[in-house]
């Protein structure tokens, strides 16, 4: 499969909850350092997507390949091995740990061996530490290093989620909706963020609004119940006129 | 960080002054302050599963039971030295969470609860049932073999010889969990308990982690157990009752759970109340539960996540 050029490829995956399809047949690759946005109105699967993507759901039927190796039905802590990593919905950090430690779990995950498991500490300083701090420094949280992850803002925990994810070294990044439901000033925040991690490593993102998605995104993939019904450069994709017929009145405007 | 250096200095205040009050005490709190401590051992373990991994076992007694027989029966029928039978009781500890581990780990909250409390039940009632091996409910009565250091025996006949053993295993049991919680292994169960689907997607095995600490907890149970029998140079099918699954559960309740440490006030505030309340009111244990209630209506975490959290 290595042949394929993609990253990340998903060939006809399908995940049924009894009766219901959540999602039916899609297919696309994602080649390296592309953005991906994947939109869709609500209930299109587009979550139950990255679950199956990622592991914790496991796919009905297809399969799914990240650098050409076949990570189908693989669970969630052999994947993130493999370079893949995601954010939640809802924020999803360790409430009780400082910013510091969430992101320093993160990196032990990679670093991590039997023999310094059990007895070494990890209120040291040293490699893990330093990569950690490097992380906080790169999404800007520096000045609340030390800071319960609980007191943050929410669109600090959102940033503090997207460190966590990157804490563990992907080259692979999924983000289910980084700009939700936090204020205009922080979401200029995220979406530099996320600009300056796109030169970095690929990313799959979901998100509602356009205007985020034709800053960031090279291609988008739209999803109606499920199935994928339009794929291609954000222009393109807003003139397909099934996709027009779904966003009902919305007026799909790239710039 | 702040409120771990609060934990931290409580712990060695604690142990310095268990230290000082083994010569002061007379006999009869001291061999109070023995069971405290023993019970001190027992729940700092289950603060390893209950605390840090968020894992609320009632199955403990078995831990505790398991190491006490451990120990009997290996004084008695091996002929085992003093120290030989602890560490015999540590290893019955590790076997048995190693083995049943597996089947409760992976169970969520509600059914871990009850497969833990079901498993101890079978357990209990084989100690009831195999009388030819552990006594039953009349138990088994041992004489403890002296502590051979080389060169001097010591006799745990003498209760300042028996408190200062229990306290230095008190003490060996605080440190090495105290390192292994400020490891990443610490860590990871922190991050476990806070939130394990986020864990997973860190590339944790969330489910192996939670067998650990289970493990970790489980040996330390199991130590506590044969100390205790040490101590009471008697054991009996009772210990792997019920009754001893809910203890660790209130003490680290009262005492502050995931501080490893505050366990130790509700193992002391217990059982002075079980010995000097219990002579005047029969109701004990009723008065002791509203006294729960009210602690823990003040502060979810307990007598010293309070403490640490007024402290700045």
């Amino acid at each position: 499969m290595a042949d394929s050029g993609y990253l990340l490829e998903l060939k006809d995956v399908s995940r049924y909850f009894g009766g219901l399809v959540a999602v039916d047949g899609v297919s696309y690759g994602v080649k390296k350092g592309e953005v991906r946005g994947i939109i869709g109105p609500n209930g299109a699967g587009k979550t139950t997507l990255f679950n199956v993507i990622t592991g914790e759901l496991k796919p009905t039927g297809g399969r799914i390949y990240l650098n050409g190796k076949d990570i189908t039905g693989l669970p969630p802590h052999i994947i993130c091995e493999e370079g893949m990593s995601r954010t939640f919905q809802l924020t999803f950090i360790f409430p009780e740990m400082t910013v510091f430690e969430c992101v320093w779990v993160g990196v032990y995950s990679r670093a991590r061996r039997p023999w310094n498991l059990f007895f070494s500490r990890a209120d040291r300083s040293g490699p893990i530490a330093e990569k950690a701090q490097q992380i906080i420094h790169t999404v800007g949280l520096e000045e609340k290093t030390h800071e319960m992850a609980s007191s943050l803002s929410y669109g600090d925990q959102k940033v503090l989620e997207i460190a966590m994810a990157l804490s563990t070294d992907p080259v692979i990044l999924l983000l289910d909706e980084p700009t939700q439901g936090v204020g205009p000033g922080e979401v200029d925040t995220i979406i530099n963020l996320v600009e300056r991690l796109s030169k970095e490593m690929s990313i799959v993102l979901i998100e509602h609004d356009m205007d985020i998605v034709a800053r960031l995104c090279h291609n988008v993939t739209v999803l109606s119940f499920g199935k994928m019904i339009a794929e291609g450069t954000c222009e393109a994709v807003s003139q397909n006129e099934e996709v027009q017929r779904i966003y009902l009145g919305e007026k799909i405007v790239c710039s | 960080m702040q409120r771990e250096r609060v934990y931290r200095y409580f712990a060695l205040g604690a142990l310095v002054l268990l230290a000082i009050l083994g010569t002061v005490l007379p006999s009869g709190a001291r061999s109070l302050m023995i069971q405290i401590m023993i019970f001190g051992i027992f729940a700092m373990g289950y603060d390893v599963c209950l605390g840090y991994t968020a894992q609320c076992s009632l199955g403990h007694s078995l831990f505790f039971g398991a190491g006490a027989y451990a120990c009997v029966l290996s004084v008695m029928h091996l002929k085992a030295g003093l120290l030989t039978a602890l560490a015999i009781s540590v290893g019955s500890g590790f076997v048995l969470a190693a083995v049943l581990g597996p089947i409760c780990v992976r169970l969520s909250e509600a059914y871990f609860v009850i497969v833990t409390a079901i498993i101890a039940a079978v357990f209990h009632l084989l100690a009831m049932d195999l009388i030819w091996l552990t006594g039953g409910d009349d138990g088994l009565c041992i004489s403890v073999p002296p502590l051979k250091l080389g060169f001097v025996d010591l006799s745990l006949y003498q209760p300042l010889t028996n408190y200062y053993f229990v306290l230095f295993f008190m003490a060996v049991t605080y440190f090495v969990l105290a390192r292994i919680l400020r490891a990443p292994l610490g860590k990871i169960f922190v991050a476990i308990r806070e939130n394990p689907k986020r864990a997973l997607f860190l590339g944790y095995n969330v489910t192996r982690y939670k067998l650990i600490a289970f493990i970790i907890s489980g040996m330390v149970g199991a130590l506590a157990g044969g100390l205790y029998a040490v101590t009471l140079r008697y054991c009996s099918a009772d210990y792997m009752g019920f009754y001893w699954s809910v203890l660790p559960v209130v003490w680290c309740l009262i005492g502050g759970q995931g501080t490893l440490v505050g366990s130790w006030l509700g193992v002391a505030l217990m059982s002075l109340f079980q010995y000097y309340v219990s002579a005047w009111f029969t109701y004990y244990l009723l008065l002791f539960g509203v006294l729960v209630l009210i602690i823990l209506s003040v502060s979810r975490k307990g007598i010293l996540g309070f403490i640490a959290s007024k402290v700045r």
